[in-house]
């Protein structure tokens, strides 16, 4: 009797368990219902769609892997959202190619649930049972460096959302990996920015405080260096923990003596260590890193709290106060009005280098003739990625990409922005004196 | 064994002694820091506050052990369904002021946490109520699992907004003594810990059925003998505790920005409360939640900020090496007596 209850019990848990594992992949139902339409309606939708009433070819698949779930879920949620608005334009317009052939784009959607075995695990199924001709996945470094080898070994082209050098350089040879890009900042650029305003300002002497994770602990390694390389004295570092409402690490903020602090966290602890900081130190001037470009990081403390902090962001956040004759004005304006049209939230950067990643993949996949084989297609869109590129205003930069650089994005690409009125908005070296 | 009258005397001056030398310690490392009174204050007022949030979670964890013997590691998603399920009634239109918007959200969200917790009595636990504790344990550790992984679906991985009680917008009322920053949602925090612990101490000792709970943790055959029924007082305990959990997520929530993720730290550092507490007592469960907040803040504030976590878990480890029985625990270890009480 006692047995049967026990197993009763345990069936129930696993049905439970069973049920959530479930509802994961219901999210991104949308691949497994897309391939059986695309063939019937594509050929029939075609010729109306498009106006020169181009060829139809054979359906080219993009696997594209954000963290939807998980730790990396804040940053993963606006990539996903940018493909799935990308995924509707690019199923019924496709791209044509160079020789006049139609092909639809599908965008077959997965979650790497910020876990690297997880993100190896569909990267494989992308790559032998979807058969994609490129690859986009990866929100955090970790994970993305766990697909490096998986995308290089299956000669796949494959383009990382985020940001550690690493991913596209080997960081012991510093040879740039063959079939590997990527389509955000570095810590280190965000670094560079900080010890420009700060040495602007008059200051030599700072604090660093960061948030104990990846994340964190990288801002601090690349702040030491590029303040060092300024001139800069970190007087004073410490980590605090993530979930933490006590924070004894300002004591010492205090008994240093520096003259601003260098926070590098992501929301919503950005917002509570703020909070924090504030409280304690009402005058002290506080900086940020890119990791806060988001809105939710000045609403989670309130905008009195945030009013004239600075850190370094990505164009999209200021697209409206960006000066008119920017590169990339127009395109940031257009995707941050679209994103906020399709999710009704706010745009933020995130969402910016996956529309990067995946419109690289889909321009590369343009340059394809009809009828390769698979092999052949998936090596070309590499090299049409890495000699194709020159000059192209994405989202996150200006892009121009060659065999010695995957990435090409220097910190000039990143812009210094101020929350006023509890806004981002565009704050130009020229202001900062003042 | 007798122990000799030398023994006898150093073993009575040990704890007086450890706890001399962590002070020279810490004010020698402060020295080094050039920390003065303030820094101090400051470090004892914030490690209060925490504290006194790890005290309520710990008297959760407390009140299910004393009546069934297990350690309900599913405190923690109490705590965090407390904190989102008030910042979700806030967030739903209510035609009231914003402070009884505040006291309705925070009422509804006890009682849904409370229902929660009974539920989770009924469907997990009463099933497998004659198995081991272990397998008991194990069960709160899936229902913990499963229960984030529901808040993680409904709520989303974004983090959220709970008003200050006082001022009932985010930002909180701050006093500033002497360069010390106190919060006002510290003064909520305290208050409403001393008036659930002296309501549990009223509970425990003068009504008939905090005695017979009290029964069940002493002798569970025996309470069974006298016509307690266990099974209620099982469910009377979850229930308990699921509300502790909601009370202390709620408090506590204007201070973080409450997500779907928060209950496995605050339901770890409540278990650690609980253990140098003694796990049977739940004065000693506050003793322990607030002596754990002023540890780990203090130790992590003279040393390195980054360790605050490690010095919170090394004091588990030292508390079961050194004093099994907990600061308040009677010589027999919590964790002996309740496996021989279900043997």
């Amino acid at each position: 009797m006692n047995k049967n209850r026990l197993f009763v019990t345990f069936c129930g848990v696993v049905l439970v368990a069973l049920l959530l594992a479930a509802c994961q992949p219901a999210a991104t139902e949308a691949p497994t219902a897309a391939p059986t339409e695309a063939p019937t309606e594509a050929p029939t939708e075609a010729p109306t769609a498009a106006p020169t009433e181009a060829p139809v070819g054979e359906t080219y698949k993009i696997g594209f892997a954000p963290a939807i779930t998980g730790p990396g879920a804040s940053l993963g949620d606006p990539e996903h959202q940018t493909g799935k608005m990308l995924a509707e334009k690019l199923m019924t317009e496709g791209v044509v190619g160079p020789d006049g052939v139609m092909h639809p784009v599908e965008i077959i959607i997965y979650d790497t649930e910020t876990n690297p075995d997880a993100a190896v695990s569909v990267v494989r199924k992308m790559i032998e049972e979807d058969k994609v001709q490129v690859v986009v996945a990866g929100t955090t470094s970790g994970v993305s460096m766990a697909i490096v080898p998986i995308a290089t070994e299956a000669g796949v082209a494959y383009i990382s959302m985020a940001s550690a050098g690493a991913i596209v350089n080997d960081p012991e040879t510093g040879a740039v990996r063959e079939w590997v890009f990527k389509t955000a900042q570095d810590n280190y650029a965000s670094a560079k920015w900080q010890a420009d305003y700060i040495t602007a300002m008059g200051w030599t002497s700072v604090c660093h405080i960061y948030q104990n994770s990846g994340y964190g602990n990288d801002t601090f390694k690349q702040a030491t260096t590029a303040f060092g390389e300024a001139g800069i004295t970190i007087a004073y570092s410490a980590a605090f923990e993530s979930a933490a409402t006590e924070f004894p690490a300002l004591a010492e903020v205090g008994t240093s003596g520096c003259q601003a602090v260098v926070v590098g966290a992501i929301p919503p602890a950005s917002s509570t260590v703020s909070v924090a900081i504030r409280e304690q130190y009402p005058d002290i001037p506080i900086i940020h890193g890119h990791g806060t470009c988001n809105q939710d990081h000045i609403d989670l403390m309130g905008s009195d709290v945030a009013e004239g902090m600075v850190s370094p962001c990505g164009k999209v956040m200021v697209a409206d106060t960006l000066p008119d004759d920017d590169p990339q004005k127009e395109i940031v304006t257009q995707y941050a009005a679209d994103y906020t049209a399709f999710t009704g939230k706010p745009v933020n950067t995130f969402g910016g280098h996956g529309w990067d990643a995946l419109m690289l993949a889909v321009n590369a996949l343009a340059t394809l003739p009809d009828g390769q084989d698979l092999a052949t297609q998936r090596a070309g869109v590499r090299d049409a990625i890495e000699n194709g590129v020159t000059g192209w205003p994405g989202i996150s930069g200006v892009y121009n990409l060659s065999a010695e650089d995957h990435f090409s994005l220097d910190y000039l690409s990143l812009v210094f922005v101020k929350v006023v009125d509890g806004k981002w908005v565009y704050y130009p070296q020229e202001e900062w004196a003042k | 064994m007798k122990l000799s009258a030398t023994e006898n005397r150093w073993k009575s001056l040990r704890m007086p002694a450890i706890a001399l030398a962590l002070i020279a310690v810490i004010l020698y490392l402060g020295a080094q820091k050039n920390f003065g009174p303030v820094q101090y204050a400051q470090f004892i007022a914030d490690g209060l506050r925490g504290g006194a949030i790890y005290a309520m979670i710990a008297m959760g964890f407390v009140i299910v052990y004393n009546v069934t013997g297990v350690i309900n590691f599913a405190q923690g998603a109490f705590v965090m369904l407390g904190a989102m399920l008030a910042v979700t009634f806030h967030e739903m239109e209510m035609p009231f002021s914003p402070a009884l918007r505040l006291i309705v959200s925070v009422i509804l969200s006890i009682a849904a946490t409370t229902l929660i917790g009974v539920l989770v009595e009924r469907l997990t636990i009463h099933p497998a109520r004659f198995s081991s504790p272990l397998t008991l344990i194990i069960i709160t550790v899936g229902v913990f699992i499963t229960i984030q992984g529901l808040a993680l679906l409904v709520w989303g991985p974004d983090a959220h907004i709970f008003p200050s009680f006082t001022t009932l917008e985010m930002a909180d009322k701050v006093f500033r003594v002497n360069g010390v920053v106190i919060k006002a949602q510290g003064f909520w925090i305290w208050g409403i810990t001393a008036i659930v612990l002296i309501w549990l101490a009223f509970f425990f000792e003068k009504t008939l059925l905090g005695k017979a709970m009290r029964a069940c943790a002493v002798n569970q055959r025996a309470a069974r003998l006298v016509g307690i029924r266990f099974d209620r007082m099982s469910l009377l305990a979850f229930a308990m505790a699921s509300a502790l959990g909601a009370i202390s997520g709620i408090i506590i929530a204007p201070l973080l920005r409450p997500s779907f993720d928060i209950g496995l730290n605050l339901g770890l550092k409540g278990f650690v409360a609980a253990i140098i507490g003694g796990l049977v007592n739940p004065v000693g469960a506050v003793l322990g939640g607030l002596m754990l907040g002023l540890l780990e803040n203090i130790s992590a504030g003279v040393t390195k900020a980054g360790m605050r976590d490690i010095y919170a878990y090394s004091l588990l480890i030292l508390t079961l090496l050194f004093r099994p029985q907990g600061l308040l625990g009677a010589k027999k270890t919590a964790v002996e007596t309740g496996g021989e009480s279900r043997a």
